[in-house]
């Protein structure tokens, strides 16, 4: 009797610890992460950039864990955690913040914020896949704001959702000059100490706009940190273009479209870069910035653009073209993952990270916030893009080129 | 570049320089009467700037006032900066205060660029919309008017430095430190004075430099802050009239080889003229002779 009763409780004693064993490993079944790694300019000038972006990517990633997670290799479901970094927008910072993210579980880096933080950083990353004797770092990033073009083919483990501004700038230009036909010059004012600002008006806008058949009469340079725009602008007046093509950052473009009021400078169109596209230039020059066009790839214009950009609002930032790329990339990165099966253990990083890259390599369209995205063969985006203009101090959709 | 052209970037140059001036007035001011170098300067007068635009989001200004309260906070933050970087460190140590200056550069920098997030701020300005033109030729209207408030301000500074017992004292400890302890004048009272002033004109200056280009950016700090020692230097160092001349003249040089050369080689010419006048004249503008070693 006593056996029986012993017997039974053993059996109930077993079932409960077995029980008890089967929650455990539920429990850490859920508790397993998938480590993220933002980095990105959260002190400097350009501080609004990482702070957009760690809203974007905070939000997009409680978007992920609200459905459930990230489903795992072996069936389970993990959660992604983010890890935040400030790179201060300079080149050895990003390096070495990418080194500790090496260093650390996280299988994916997203950023920087900086082209001339990008161009070098990829440069430490293992050039080939599987070169042996390539001792670069092995993580894939992926990168949403630095947009200099071109710059994903340094590493087979670098990655970008920007825009393709060759192709905008193209498209926007032949546009313009449907819709306008009396306009037939351009002159160009460009930020020439700034990778991107460069970039963009010697290889893109000087080289685009020709294509649709305007003559570019000349350009006027400035720096970054320039106060006095009176001698540029005085060259743009001198050229009297029907279109002044600014490629700089808000706070420039802001001071040389103040200077260009004064001096009465009154083009019949106003381009502008895809960065001043953003709450700055409003902030700054609302009222002389009336009016310029500027291709961008985000909107808030369709279901998925409106949660990105009320999830980045709740988390104290801003969806913009830059920063909405992040809520893209959380999404895309979230597919590859369950697509390529990845383990999320303490063991796995280093082969996790290699699913990943392998996964994005392979990717030729992904989902965005405006629609498809195009993966070409060297890690680079060709996202649908719209022109949007400054109308009374907001941006206003001007023309959505996919209709 | 014909001759309207060359006339036009000098003027625009003499103008802006004003600015200059009163940045480089600041520097050598410090170190005429303490013989230290305040490399938070710049920074002190930008955040002026941005105290200003801070009190007129809550209170609405008229320009003039809101200039005002960019030099009365910057006199603060300068007041700080003493305190902080020169009364309570060994002033013995040349380097000590250098590096605490630095380090307040930075400090200052961070503080604004946490509470904007770096973003551009619209800054007033008087007559920004005055465009005086004669044919070809043409002068704004807001740096005519920057121009005549710094020479009022460069006026009355040296009001108060050459009539009053406050600029008498501030000169006596400048020249004789000793001496001007034997009499009676308290170092620290008119070291602490010395900053407030200077800091009342870097708030004047950083102001100015915010209506100007119309936005205000932490971008500001770093040029200023260069452009300031090199007036600094080429005035003479503790020289004033040399900063008033120097300010104007850096000026007009770097927006002559602006127009005549570029942007990307603006710089170059404008460090070259300070190295010119390191190893031809140190001693700056008003040197009697070439004091060199």
């Amino acid at each position: 009797m006593l056996d029986s009763k012993l017997v039974r409780l053993g059996a109930v004693a077993a079932l409960a610890v077995g029980a008890s064993f089967g929650a455990q490993s539920e429990a850490f079944s859920a508790e397993k992460t998938v480590q993220i790694a933002g980095f990105g300019a959260k002190s400097g000038v350009v501080r609004s950039f990482g702070i957009n972006t760690e809203a974007v990517l905070s939000g997009a990633i409680e978007a992920v864990n609200a459905a459930g997670g990230v489903k795992l290799a072996d069936g389970s479901m993990a959660m992604m955690e983010l890890s935040f970094y400030d790179d201060r927008c300079n080149a050895e910072e990003g390096i070495s913040v990418l080194r500790r993210i090496a260093g650390s579980d996280a299988v994916v880096a997203i950023g920087p914020t900086c082209s001339n933080v990008a161009e070098p950083l990829f440069g430490i990353l293992q050039k080939t896949v599987g070169d042996e004797g390539d001792s670069g770092l092995q993580i894939p990033v992926f990168t949403d704001t630095a947009i200099k073009g071109g710059l994903a083919k340094i590493s087979q483990w670098a990655f970008r959702n920007v825009p393709n501004e060759s192709e905008m700038y193209r498209a926007l230009f032949q546009w313009i000059a449907t819709e306008h036909p009396d306009l037939k010059t351009v002159y160009g004012g460009v930020e020439e100490d700034f990778a991107h600002s460069r970039f963009t008006w010697h290889k893109v806008m000087k080289e685009r706009s020709p294509e649709a058949g305007y003559e570019v009469l000349g350009e006027s340079k400035w720096l970054l940190n320039d106060t006095n725009f009176t001698t540029q602008v005085r060259q743009m007046k001198k050229a009297k273009a029907d279109i002044v093509a600014i490629s700089a950052h808000p706070f420039t473009t802001c001071g040389v479209l103040k200077e260009m009021k004064r001096q009465r400078v009154k083009p019949s169109l106003l381009v502008g870069l895809t960065s001043s596209s953003s709450m700055e230039t409003l902030q700054g020059c609302a009222e002389q910035a009336e009016g310029i066009i500027i291709p961008t790839s985000f909107a808030p214009v369709t279901e998925a653009a409106k949660a990105a950009a009320d999830a980045a609002a709740k988390h104290e930032g801003s969806a913009d073209l830059h920063s909405a790329a992040a809520w893209e990339i959380v999404m895309i990165l979230k597919e590859v993952m369950e697509a390529q099966g990845i383990a999320a253990d303490g063991d796995s990083v280093d082969a996790d990270r290699r699913k990943i890259r392998d996964g994005l390599a392979n990717l030729k369209e992904t989902d965005g916030l405006l629609g498809k995205i195009q993966r070409t063969d060297e890690g680079e985006a060709v996202k649908p893009y719209l022109y949007v203009h400054a109308q009374a101090g907001e941006w206003a959709i001007l023309h959505d080129p996919s209709q | 570049m014909d001759w309207l052209d060359f006339f036009q970037s000098i003027t625009d140059g003499l103008l802006f320089g004003s600015i200059y001036a009163l940045i480089g007035i600041g520097f050598t001011l410090i170190f005429g009467v303490m013989h230290k170098i305040n490399l938070a300067y710049g920074a002190a007068s930008i955040a002026g700037a941005y105290v200003s635009i801070a009190v007129a989001a809550y209170v609405p200004l008229p320009a003039l006032v809101t200039f005002l309260i960019a030099a009365i906070a910057s006199g603060g933050i300068a007041f700080l900066i003493y305190l902080a970087n020169f009364r309570f460190i060994p002033l013995a140590s040349p380097l000590a205060t250098l590096m605490a200056t630095v380090g307040m550069l930075i400090l200052i920098d961070e503080i604004v660029v946490h509470a904007t997030d770096g973003m551009p701020q619209p800054y007033p300005a008087l007559f920004a919309d005055i465009y005086i033109e004669w044919g070809d030729f043409g002068l704004r209207g807001d740096l005519i008017f920057i121009f005549v408030l710094s020479l009022i301000a460069m006026v009355v500074l040296m009001f108060m430095l050459y009539r009053t017992r406050l600029g008498i004292a501030t000169r006596a400890v400048a020249q004789q430190p000793v001496a001007a302890q034997l009499a009676g004048i308290s170092l620290d009272r008119t070291n602490a004075l010395t900053f407030v002033i200077t800091g009342l004109l870097g708030g004047l200056a950083g102001a100015m430099i915010g209506a100007s280009v119309g936005v205000l950016s932490p971008l500001l700090v770093v040029p200023i802050t260069v452009k300031g020692l090199i007036v600094c230097v080429i005035g003479g160092l503790g020289s004033i009239p040399g900063a008033i001349i120097a300010g104007l003249a850096v000026g007009a040089f770097e927006n002559f080889f602006l127009a005549f050369r570029g942007v990307t080689e603006r710089d170059m010419y404008v460090m070259l003229l300070l190295f010119v006048f390191l190893v031809f004249r140190p001693g700056g503008i008003f040197s009697r002779s070439v004091a060199r070693d």
